[in-house]
């Protein structure tokens, strides 16, 4: 007995023609290929300001320091602990962040930093890093912020 | 059925590429039994539902992020340009939580919308009276409590208003 492909078509055996799912798949694919953002390791979730008509620019800083603030319970706004770290690195406290910013101005006198902190957060918790920031001589201050919604 | 044998006292010719012995028997093959060489797409529909399923859970639908440059004062440091006299001074209070919990005061001016929608209009006609323009030093004065959502919308603000010197102050 021949089990061959002419024999099961003989047959009438029903086929799958899978040329239409390929395409679906292909338009899918490349749908979320272009739309997907790689969001960066050091920008660590949380929730940004979001100004009215905002005047927040999209740019690529390549010397660039982010120090994160954000609070350690985000479901609890009013447990008041921040919590303070530089890129992914764990949290840290402020005066050793403040070293680590020195040594990096010492490796590279140009860096700029940037500021990503929560919008709950009191002004008092990023004054802190601002003051810190300043007192190792980094001149440019960055502040994340959302961009402006695009009509 | 087609004939796949090279017409008798033809040369072959340069262009023809080399048949591997293997390819030539198994084309005489299908060609003898009248079926037509397939390809196997199997492999790429499995990597292309790798590649989707893989797109489908990294991608997050997020709002951009930018950012809002400005340069810090060297702590310590004399000015070179002593500031002028009469910057315009924005305070933010925390009133409590809520929606609406802040208020909005301009040292010296009456009348200062309570929203941030509003307060670009009131800076631009601030800069319209003599003694003000864009150079005009904006130094925003914000209490320890207020929180960052309001004073990155009091910087957004000026920004919007055309500032282009804008300053934290101590509270």
């Amino acid at each position: 007995m021949r089990y061959g492909r002419d024999h099961r078509r003989a047959a009438g055996a029903m086929d799958f023609n899978a040329t239409p799912l390929v395409d679906v798949i292909f338009l899918l694919t490349i749908f979320f290929m272009l739309v997907a953002r790689f969001s960066s390791a050091e920008q660590v979730a949380m929730e940004l300001p979001k100004p009215e008509e905002s005047q927040a620019e999209v740019t690529r800083i390549p010397q660039r320091v982010v120090i994160n603030c954000r609070l350690a319970d985000p479901d609890d706004p009013l447990g008041r602990l921040v919590l303070y770290h530089i890129g992914p690195n764990l949290p840290e406290p402020l005066a050793v962040i403040s070293d680590r910013l020195a040594t990096m101005k010492r490796e590279s006198p140009e860096v700029v930093a940037l500021v990503r902190a929560d919008r709950r957060l009191r002004y008092a918790d990023v004054r802190v890093v601002m003051r810190v920031i300043a007192e190792n001589d980094i001149k440019v201050l960055n502040v994340a912020a959302h961009v402006a919604e695009e009509e | 059925m087609l004939s796949t044998r090279r017409p008798q006292g033809k040369k072959r010719s340069i262009t023809d590429t080399k048949e591997s012995p293997y390819a030539r028997r198994r084309r005489r093959r299908s060609a003898a039994r009248g079926l037509p060489i397939a390809v196997n797409i199997a492999p790429m529909i499995d990597v292309s539902f790798l590649l989707l399923i893989f797109f489908l859970v990294t991608t997050t639908f997020e709002r951009a992020e930018g950012i809002l440059a400005s340069d810090l004062p060297q702590l310590g440091a004399v000015p070179a340009v002593p500031l002028p006299v009469s910057p315009i001074v924005v305070r933010l209070t925390q009133t409590g939580p809520g929606h609406a919990d802040y208020t909005i005061a301009v040292d010296r001016f009456q009348n200062v919308p309570q929203d941030f929608g509003a307060l670009p209009d009131f800076l631009r006609q601030l800069q319209q009276q003599p003694g003000f323009d864009k150079q005009t030093p904006v130094v925003i004065v914000a209490e320890n409590n207020v929180r960052w959502d309001h004073v990155v919308n009091c910087w957004n603000a000026a920004l919007r208003a055309g500032c282009e010197r804008i300053a934290f102050g101590e509270p």
